[in-house]
């Protein structure tokens, strides 16, 4: 009895030892190249980098970049999957019609999916309320435009770009109700000729602040070079514009990507949608430059709070769509859904989203 | 000697199956005028794009100014003071004159003082009559003009001999007489002129010698004075005897083509065929002669339906519908056009290929399924005609581009007489072919036309017209200018039509 | 002493023209290799990736060839287009096209059809049609305007990747997506058998069927005929009686209709939904695959194979080895320009020239 018991013991701890001796392995898949100085390198940089450096060797990381949307990105997640990756983070909304297909194809592996939509047991969504700090760089380019025009140089007309644009201009008009946002669509989340060009179209239209929601530093280097104000995204852009830059929008993944970690390896993960906000770091505004005066940053320093603390919240009514029409009633707050599938532009926005049927 | 600013010694060159120039001589007197008088394929354009560097002589030597010299290229025939005006002219169709005219000159590779070439420019277009404004583009600019920018770069760089290959086949008679003038201007000037033609008009009206060129040797050299029209077509057409092949006398039947007020445009949108018309006879030849570039090409491409027309044209009573060849194929008609390679073979492709390029689908009595056919099953019949026709070749996979100009031609002659054609169209069916294939061909022509097939015999040649045909109709400016007979006592009579002189009707 | 290049007089023998494909594969993955070495990574491990992954496990393998199916789709087309010398880049566009009619059909024309046994046919003739006209349209240019091919055939690609863009941001995005731009699930009747759990469908078993048709049409009909002699020599072509014009459209139009039934596949057999850029540029990596394959039918099936798994293998390299995605692109260019070079060895020598 004695004997068999204790082998017992042996047995079930040298599952625990190596359980807890296997690392876990974490796979990355990201649509652009990690140095790009935006989207992925925010990812590369709070995922694979802060990842390695809070869990040294519990964690064994790879990552793969460049990944096109369609078929090759299903390959790739397959093969992660079958080679006994158990945590797979995918980047980019294009690969999620791929990613559903291969959560069903391997439901032991945890599939991750930032800026998607669509859940399963072993399919988390993860996104962050980029429209908070976007709402804040709306103020500065409020007070800081003087012709009362100021352009946006944007990706797709998907709800979270939408999203970004309205919560800008909600930003800009309540400093300086009568100015104006114009909008150009690029038709690509990387591409920076086309974005530079973007940019300087607005410019040469009059615009003097040029917001983005692009991958590529592109629009403020073509701010710098005629001479007006820029707003980055993804990550500090300062050096690529000093005499542009105004501040940046950016994120910290580490935010979320290392609590997530940490619930996958004690056990605790559940799928769920998580979009969270300025109060957990994930999101937050890039420190002001000094082109920003003293009161505006005070000032937007203030709102920051407000927003933290759930005081203010961005989409609250009243607000009204391009056309006039009151969207949002006063006092009522756009709920989530709203938010997800927005696609009306807020008055004071001049451009169009294509419509469906 | 001192006077000789060039002159040519023995020159000899040859292509691939052709003796294009044979121990030519040739001396250029300075400030004159030397025309090169030749055929079509006589070799005038090959001596002087060796004497401006473009090819390099087999043999011979190249003196200028006494003193041998080694044409290299283009730009060490420049350094001598060579220019040449070719046929395709050489400037940039979105630069200005002034900027064309820049582009040539040497230290001046970085920026171009386009300004100061401007305004030489200027000076030398009005000192020698050349109308040009040297701000234009050169795609605003007619032919002519263009060719005017081209003498102007001759003259900027200070060529002191001036190579003119066929300068008014592009010209209107105004633009032509212009010409000649700028031409007297230049050699006052001090510069000595080449010009090249097959237009005896011209070449009596400007030049002051004149070399005749045949079959790529010099005939004569002759001074103005000396000549006639009359005398410069003898000279020209002459007659080489290579061959002689004895032919039954023709048993003419029923009227196979009958052409009707033929109007065709040639490749530039000029009329090249003005209303010719004209019968030939199942089991006789009609040799269409005259000087290349008259029209004939034209002609045989209209009756074949490759090329637009008005007018009518009928094979054995029936009226063909213009470009469709197919049409012809059905009626029977043979076409052997002049430029076999491009034309009528597909160098790529195998000969069994070529031998049935028009055959397996067509014929009835080749009829194969069109949806269940592989090229391979042509090539037992086209055994039979590689042994027929005498074609020398490995194998029937060879390409065809690997095969000489006989028999390539003999794989031509191959496909279109098996098809046992009613007529047979023939354009320069000999051209650069070696004396044993030349035979080969007058034989299988003769052959059909005694198995009673109608030929339209189409020749630079006058040789070859007299050994073939049965009538000539002579061919000047897209008009049929007169009939004559195929014999040695007419070869001045068709000498003079071929020069443009109407026959005085008796 | 000076380099002269000459024409070689005679022409290339089978074995040559094969150890020549070959040969340039080698040379690139050689060159591969030393890129490799000078990121600091062991090549010969990533050879191994390269080849055991898509080539030596079930997984992969199924991986090749399922990457294999669109390849061969827009290599067949481009067979027959390339065979008449007309250099149809347009492929993608045409692959794009064909996606776009198979979801038409599915989603909106027969979306009441539940069966798929005339569901399938319907789309796939639709995808084919769709992908057949975008091709005759440069074929028609060609043929009545003497527009350059290759000029509209590129521009053309753009033109059908943006409306499909345009179509899947704005009229047929799913209401159900919250308004992201990807169009709905195709209906099950539109979705091609599956029989495998990771994804090996009908379209590929077709994409090969695509080939035997193919090569049937070049070897044993007379339109075979008259492509081999139209794209040898158009004149002579016209001498002979065949009506280059025409030619020149029916080809455009069956090598986009086999590009367009590709797209189709994509969608039916592996995304069953249109979304925005879902081909990496099969259209163009086609081009490299016929012209290594020398046109023929049946060794374009081996290239598109083996090219599939070569896109699964370097996707191998970058997962394990962390190599720039960029070497897969700097290799299928390496690819491309050995080939040329070999081409040019093929039909020229090159001699030392005592001056």
């Amino acid at each position: 009895m004695k004997s068999k018991f204790f082998f017992l013991v042996v047995l079930l701890l040298s599952i625990g030892i190596l359980a807890i001796a296997s690392p876990l392995k974490i796979g990355f898949i990201f649509v652009g190249p990690v140095n790009d100085h935006g989207w992925t390198q925010a990812h590369y940089d709070g995922g694979v980098v802060a990842l390695k450096k809070a869990f040294n060797n519990q964690v064994q990381i790879t990552y793969i970049e460049n990944v096109p949307e369609g078929a090759p990105s299903l390959n790739v997640l397959n093969t992660l999957a079958s080679k006994g990756y158990n945590l797979i983070y995918t980047t980019s909304f294009g690969y999620m019609n791929q990613v559903v297909q291969a959560a069903k194809r391997h439901p032991d592996v945890i599939f991750e999916m930032c800026s998607g939509y669509e859940l399963a047991h072993n399919l988390g969504e993860y996104f962050g309320r980029m429209y908070e700090p976007r709402y804040l760089s709306g103020l500065i380019a409020g007070v800081m435009t003087k012709s009362g025009k100021v352009g946006y140089v944007a990706a797709y007309p998907t709800p979270e770009v939408v999203r970004g644009i309205n919560a800008f201009t909600l930003g800009v008009r309540a400093v300086n109700p009568r100015a104006i946002v114009h909008v150009v669509w690029t038709y690509s989340w990387y591409n920076p000729p086309v974005e530079k060009e973007a940019a300087l179209s607005l410019i040469d239209s009059g615009c003097d602040v040029i917001a983005q929601h692009q991958d590529s530093p592109a629009a403020i280097q073509a701010a710098q070079s005629k001479g007006v104000y820029a707003i980055g995204y993804d990550s500090i852009m300062e050096k690529f514009g000093p005499d542009a830059y105004l501040t940046a929008p950016i994120w910290d993944w580490s935010k979320f990507y290392v609590p997530d970690v940490k619930s996958v390896l004690n056990g605790t993960w559940k799928s769920r949608f998580y979009w969270k906000g300025m109060e957990t770091g994930i999101v937050k505004l890039a420190p002001m430059s000094k082109l920003v005066p003293i009161s505006v940053q005070k000032l937007v320093m203030a709102m920051e709070n407000e927003i933290k603390t759930g005081n203010f919240h961005v989409f609250e009514g009243p607000i009204y769509d391009q056309n006039g029409k009151l969207r949002i009633q006063s006092g009522k707050i756009m709920s989530d859904n709203e938010l997800l599938s927005m696609q009306w532009f807020v008055n004071g926005v001049v451009g169009k989203i294509p419509q469906s049927k | 000697m001192s006077d000789i600013v060039l002159k040519l010694s023995g020159i000899v060159k040859s292509f691939p199956g052709v003796l294009a120039n044979d121990h030519v001589n040739f001396t250029l007197k300075k400030g004159e005028v030397h025309a090169l008088l030749g055929e079509n394929g006589a070799g005038k354009t090959t001596l002087m794009n060796i004497t401006f560097g473009i090819y390099r002589q087999d043999e011979g030597e190249i003196y200028i100014n006494g003193e041998r010299a080694e044409i290299t290229s283009p730009h060490r025939a420049m350094e001598y003071g060579i220019g040449m005006i070719q046929q395709h002219f050489s400037l940039v169709p979105s630069f200005s004159v002034a900027e064309n005219i820049a582009l040539g000159l040497k230290g001046s590779k970085i920026s171009p003082k386009v300004d100061l070439v401007r305004k030489k420019v200027k000076d030398l277009a009005e000192r020698f009559g050349l109308n040009v404004n040297p701000d234009s583009r050169i795609w605003q600019l007619s032919a002519g003009e263009q060719q005017r920018v081209e003498i102007l770069k001759l003259l900027y760089m200070n060529a002191q001999i001036m190579i003119l290959d066929e300068p008014t086949a592009i010209l209107t008679p105004q633009e032509a007489t212009n010409l000649f003038k700028t031409i007297k201007e230049m050699v006052k000037y001090g510069a000595s002129v080449i010009f090249i033609s097959h237009k005896l008009k011209e070449v009596l009206e400007v030049s002051d010698r004149i070399t005749v060129m045949r079959h790529g040797k010099v005939i004569d050299t002759l001074k103005k004075d000396e000549v006639s029209e009359r005398i410069l077509a003898k000279k020209m057409v002459g007659r080489d005897v290579v061959l002689k092949i004895l032919k039954k006398p023709s048993a003419p039947k029923k009227v196979e083509l009958e052409v009707k007020d033929l109007w065709s445009r040639g490749d530039k949108g000029i009329y090249a065929v003005r209303g010719v018309s004209l019968e030939v006879k199942s089991g006789e030849i009609l040799g269409i002669a005259g000087v290349a570039g008259n029209g004939q090409r034209e002609l045989a491409e209209s009756i074949y339906g490759l090329r637009k027309y008005t007018g009518e044209v009928k094979i054995e009573g029936e009226t063909m519908r213009p470009l469709s060849v197919v049409s012809r194929m059905k009626s029977g008609v043979a076409y052997i056009p002049q430029d076999r390679k491009e034309v009528a073979l597909c160098g790529g492709l195998p000969i069994y290929y070529n031998l049935f390029l028009k055959k397996p689908f067509r014929v009835p009595e080749f009829y194969l399924n069109p949806y269940l056919f592989n090229s391979s099953r042509l090539k037992r019949p086209s055994e039979q005609l590689v042994n027929e026709y005498l074609i020398s070749t490995s194998s029937l996979n060879l390409e065809v581009k690997y095969l000489s100009g006989g028999n390539m031609q003999k794989v031509v002659l191959a496909r279109e007489l098996s098809l046992n054609p009613k007529l047979i169209i023939a354009v320069h069916p000999t051209r650069g072919l070696d004396v044993g294939a030349i035979e080969f061909v007058y034989k299988i022509l003769l052959k059909a036309r005694d198995n009673g097939t109608a030929i339209l015999l189409v020749a630079g040649d006058l040789e070859e017209i007299f050994t073939l045909s049965d009538r000539v109709a002579v061919l000047y400016e897209g008009e049929i200018i007169g009939y004559s007979k195929p014999d040695e006592s007419h070869l001045e009579e068709i000498g003079l039509m071929m020069a443009g002189v109407r026959k005085v009707k008796k | 002493m000076r380099l002269k290049i000459e024409k070689r007089n005679e022409s290339a023998s089978t074995l040559s023209v094969l150890s020549m494909s070959v040969l340039s594969v080698v040379v690139s993955l050689v060159i591969l290799g030393f890129i490799i070495l000078s990121l600091g990574k062991n090549p010969i491990d990533a050879y191994i990736q390269l080849v055991s992954w898509p080539f030596g496990t079930i997984a992969g393998l199924t991986q090749s060839l399922i990457s294999m199916t669109p390849l061969l789709f827009t290599s067949l087309g481009l067979v027959l287009a390339f065979k008449m010398k007309l250099w149809n880049i347009g492929a993608e566009g045409q692959f794009y096209m064909g996606a776009f009619g198979a979801t038409w059909g599915a989603l909106f024309l027969f979306n009441h059809i539940s069966n798929p046994w005339i569901m399938l046919p319907l789309i796939a003739l639709l995808g084919a049609g769709v992908g057949a006209g975008w091709g005759t349209l440069a074929g028609v240019m060609k043929a009545r305007l003497g527009v350059n091919e290759i000029l509209s055939t590129l521009m053309l690609n753009y033109v059908a990747i943006y409306w499909v863009n345009y179509l899947v941001y704005g009229p047929w995005r799913d209401p159900a997506s919250y308004n992201f731009p990807i169009t709905a699930e195709f209906p099950k009747a539109a979705i091609l058998p599956q029989y495998t759990a990771n994804g090996i469908n009908l379209g590929m078993f077709l994409a090969i069927a695509a080939s035997f048709f193919v090569y049937y049409l070049l070897k044993w009909t007379r339109f075979g005929f008259e492509i081999d002699i139209s794209g040898d020599n158009p004149k002579a072509a016209e001498y002979a009686g065949i009506n280059v014009k025409k030619m020149i459209v029916i080809v455009m139009a069956v090598s986009g209709a086999l590009s367009g039934l590709g797209g189709m596949m994509q969608m039916s057999g592996v995304l069953f939904r249109l979304q925005p850029n879902f081909s990496p540029g099969y259209g163009y990596t086609a081009i490299i695959i016929v012209l290594l394959a020398r046109l023929n039918p049946f060794v374009t099936v081996v290239v598109a194979f083996l090219f599939g798994g070569l896109i699964v293998g370097t996707q191998q390299i970058q997962l394990f080895l962390q190599i720039p995605f960029s070497l897969v692109n700097a290799f299928q260019g390496l690819l491309l320009f050995s080939f040329v070079a070999g081409e040019a060895l093929l039909h020229y020598k090159l001699r030392w020239l005592k001056a």
